[in-house]
């Protein structure tokens, strides 16, 4: 089956029941999606499909053939995206590992409501953290409509 | 690998003088597996380097290579440690990189009276390499102050260093460190260097930009989780349900090993037991290993904890407050004395904190390589020497041989510290002869964990004249730590256990008759050392009773603890802060109910001394509880970078409301009841409070700061909430929904 990742084609020919998470970390190679709960409810693997965000490890990779996948690694070449700067600005990271989850759902969130209220990031921003970088997360959001 | 080039040359640091030209070290720039550099000037791969100490790598292009051997978990030290170094050397900050680096004594360092080892624990890094990194950084200075001299053909004592530079203010000439590297490095090293005064520390105490953000903006941060190595399979595991299992048959192993993409099914002991309580299927991909594990058909034998029930295990605590027999760790005075002569005046109150998970977002993970007579590691390893020690003793070589190569970890906290998912991946390798990479699943990372004990205490107390206690009796029971991990030690100390009565055997209250004790209600439970270690209970119970006899004696609990602090300058300037910072005096918000903790936060053994007080704002609507803010004063000595630091107080604080109102591991018919984020849930980006961090202009050396902002936490909270409805909250995890007393 194909789909789109990163602007490129790509094949996967194994069991298409895989999830999405382990095709971009294994067969693609692309490790910046990661792996926390295996069940959807941390977020750390989220990818854009169409973009929208999406939680890769409990999606098969059937249901995304022929579709657009963004990951952390596609969302900009040089760290440019607003959110991106924002963080870097922001300091966000503490270990590092919830991050790609966090800043892919938080660039969604900001095509779905350029200037989100905090009740909207509340909502939103489901993913999980725990070093607990939340409220840099908050003011980074914030942050990235200014950029 | 430059990790093993460290190993080869295992340059002790008495041997530091000498340095050895590497041609083209810098090249390791490019390699995919180990974050050596995160930046991305690779451009001068062909650069030569040189070696000053055991800590810093100079480029004939300027770039500095500092090492790390402590690794990074998000507590900044990747950031704060070269800082230090760059600082003393007056390199210039935008030129350094960081490496992982191990295997030299200079990287060891020791917690109390415990054997000297690479690790990261007990908020030690700061405090302990801060002197050391002075000193590497000043030898470098003033051999590239020599160097500069030299070829600018004038005295050393005229130049200076700054931004990279050795500087020759009277004639305005200046040359860069790169180009000065290999004239300085054939300089011996002053064993003595003079290190500079505060006044020309242009590094300290300013807010650099962490050096790991970029790669961790873009997904390019390698974790263990990401390691590569060629040739390498990936595994799956299946543990024992209960604590004390072993794997009896797999009944359809055969059909499993048969799948197409399994390479070999193994079992493996569950550190430090020997008994085989795993088993692991090794194949091309987790996927494929994961499908075929839980497919596996295993007969466990549960063992002699297949009965364990939380019910049981509260019982026994709760029998042990009030058993005769209890081993004293402090007695001042005699409280029991004025207990008998006032039994109708004394307060007693009884405190819980349960079993609790470090759940970090990457779950344990680790590739190892086992080969003839030597092993390989790559992974988040906390504990550098006791991967070493552990593989060593089972593969029964020295633990020189095993090389370990440190990657960003996902979160640790502690958890990683502890070596058995590093032994599932080597004992993977070896039944395969090949590099093998465990992936444990977020499943068996929550019921095969090393847990913080629970704890149980009932504190009793008799007020004078004045409301102030007069004699106070703190027994905390519980699984003891120490009676698991350090029974030695803890017998030395007569039996009680320093994690279990955190801030109380060594009470900053002035209480003239004081009785502190403890009991170890054993249990077959794996425990360990999880962020804060046991504050995160004893500083609840603490500081909960002191609110407690506040509100007996109808006095403010900011100004009792006030009057019981007034002997310390410190802890009064702290509290103080706190108290100013959320305008404690002033009537707040409608709606908003304010509580108040304080700590002192002893580090292990006494190794440094920090000073916490916190000020929360619950708003409890229909019964709902939100904590809104969290005000945190802190005194932690002299702060390198207050970007870090507060980063560490925000986020203990972060983790510590997790703590406060989520979490708690159960045990049922011998087996963990939680398994994942919906029954073990984290506090979400909705709940968490604003924070704000007050740090105190301090004069100490750098005291620890990445577990002190926990313990003030859930007493703070549970403060609050009994100043809003008149309810005291006692156990651990605190309800989010409180009905009325």
């Amino acid at each position: 089956m194909q789909f789109v990742l990163n602007d490129r084609p790509v094949t996967f020919d194994g069991d298409d029941q895989t999830p999405l998470l382990w095709v971009i970390r294994e067969s693609i190679g692309l490790t910046g999606t990661k792996f926390g709960c295996g069940i959807g409810a941390c977020g750390a693997c989220t990818v854009h499909v169409e973009g929208e965000p999406t939680r890769s490890c409990t999606m098969p990779v059937k249901g995304i053939a022929r579709r657009r996948v963004t990951t952390i690694e596609g969302l900009s070449r040089d760290r440019s995206h607003p959110v991106q700067r924002a963080w870097i600005e922001k300091d966000v990271p503490q270990c590092g590992y919830c991050q790609s989850g966090m800043i892919m759902t938080a660039a969604a969130l900001l095509k779905a409501h350029p200037q989100p209220t905090d009740e909207q990031i509340d909502q939103y921003m489901t993913n999980l953290c725990r070093c607990a970088t939340y409220h840099r997360i908050r003011e980074a959001i914030h942050a990235a409509t200014q950029v | 690998m430059p990790q093993l080039k460290s190993e080869q040359m295992a340059l002790s640091a008495a041997e530091s003088g000498r340095r050895d030209f590497l041609k083209g070290a810098l090249a390791t720039a490019g390699c995919l597996l180990i974050p050596v550099e995160v930046d991305t000037r690779a451009d001068a791969a062909e650069a030569a380097s040189y070696e000053f100490t055991d800590w810093i790598r100079l480029g004939s292009d300027g770039r500095t290579v500092i090492g790390l051997s402590q690794c990074e978990a998000g507590q900044g030290v990747y950031t704060g440690l070269p800082q230090i170094l760059t600082d003393e050397m007056d390199a210039d900050w935008r030129q350094v990189s960081v490496e992982f680096v191990t295997g030299k004594d200079a990287y060891r360092i020791a917690a109390a009276n415990e054997p000297l080892q690479q690790f990261v624990g007990a908020s030690m890094s700061v405090t302990q390499f801060h002197t050391r990194l002075r000193i590497a950084g000043a030898q470098a200075r003033e051999a590239l102050l020599r160097a500069g001299a030299a070829r600018l053909g004038v005295r050393f004592t005229q130049c200076q260093t700054g931004d990279g530079r050795v500087i020759h203010p009277m004639s305005g000439r200046a040359i860069g460190y790169g180009d000065l590297a290999a004239d300085a490095a054939r300089i011996p090293l002053n064993p003595n260097p003079p290190l500079k005064p505060a006044s020309e520390r242009p590094l300290i105490g300013k807010n650099l930009k962490r050096l790991d953000t970029p790669a961790k903006v873009d997904g390019s941060a390698v974790f263990g989780i990401d390691v590569k190595v060629p040739d390498m399979l990936v595994g799956a595991v299946r543990m024992a349900p209960s604590q004390t299992g072993k794997v009896v048959a797999i009944k359809n192993e055969a059909e499993i090993r048969a799948r197409p993409g399994v390479k070999a099914i193994v079992t493996a002991p569950f550190w430090p037991k020997p008994a085989h309580n795993t088993v692991i299927v090794v194949a091309d991909s987790y996927w494929i290993a994961k499908q075929a594990a839980d497919a596996l058909d295993i007969e466990f034998d549960l063992g002699p904890a297949a009965g364990l029930d939380s019910k049981k295990i509260f019982e026994q605590r709760n029998a042990a407050l009030d058993q005769e027999k209890a081993v004293v760790a402090t007695r001042l005075g005699d409280a029991q004395q004025i207990f008998d002569a006032s039994p109708g005046e004394i307060i007693e109150a009884r405190y819980h904190t349960p079993y609790i998970v470090h759940a970090t977002m990457e779950p344990v993970v680790a590739t190892v390589h086992v080969r003839d007579g030597e092993i390989e590691v790559w992974g988040p390893i906390q504990g550098q020497d006791m991967v070493r020690e552990t593989l060593g003793a089972y593969f029964k070589i020295p633990p020189q041989k095993v090389i370990v190569h440190t990657t960003f970890v996902g979160g640790s906290f502690g958890r990683k510290y502890v070596p058995d998912f590093v032994l599932h991946a080597a004992v993977a390798s070896s039944a395969v002869g090949k590099p093998v990479k465990v992936i444990r699943s977020r499943e068996d990372d929550i019921r095969h964990g090393y847990y913080r004990p629970c704890a149980s205490a009932r504190f009793r107390a008799v007020l004078g004249k004045d409301g102030y206690p007069t004699a106070m009796h703190a027994r905390v029971v519980g699984q003891s730590l120490y009676g698991v991990i350090k029974q030695k030690a803890m017998a030395a100390a007569g039996g009680w256990d320093e994690t279990m009565l955190d801030s109380i055997y060594d009470l900053i209250y002035r209480v003239p008759n004081l009785t502190v004790d403890n009991v170890d209600t054993k249990q077959p439970i794996p425990v360990s050392f999880m962020r804060s270690v046991g504050s995160t209970s004893a500083v609840f119970f603490l500081e909960s009773f002191i609110d407690e006899l506040a509100h007996a004696a109808k006095i403010d609990p900011y100004r009792y603890r006030r009057r019981l602090l007034a002997h310390d300058a410190r802890a009064i300037a702290v509290l103080d802060l706190a108290a100013a910072t959320a305008e404690w005096d002033k009537r707040p918000a409608s709606g908003i109910h304010r509580g108040i903790a304080f700590n002192l936060y002893t580090g292990r053994g006494g190794a440094f001394e920090t000073y916490v007080a916190q000020v929360a704002e619950a708003e409890i609507i229909k019964g709902r509880v939100a904590i809104k803010r969290i005000v945190c004063a802190v005194d932690t000595g002299k702060v390198v970078n207050p970007g870090l630091v507060k980063a560490n107080i925000e986020g203990g604080i972060g983790f510590a409301l997790t703590n406060t109102f989520n979490s708690e591991i159960t045990f049922a018919n011998g087996e963990v009841e939680q398994s994942n984020f919906h029954d073990y849930p984290l506090l979400g980006l909705s709940e968490m409070p604003k924070i704000e961090v007050v740090l105190v202009d301090s004069d100490r050396p750098p005291q620890g700061c990445g577990e002190v902002s926990l313990g003030p936490v859930a007493p703070a909270v549970a403060n609050a909430i009994h100043e809003a409805t008149k309810v005291r909250l006692r156990s651990m995890p605190l309800p989010r929904q409180i009905v009325p007393a």
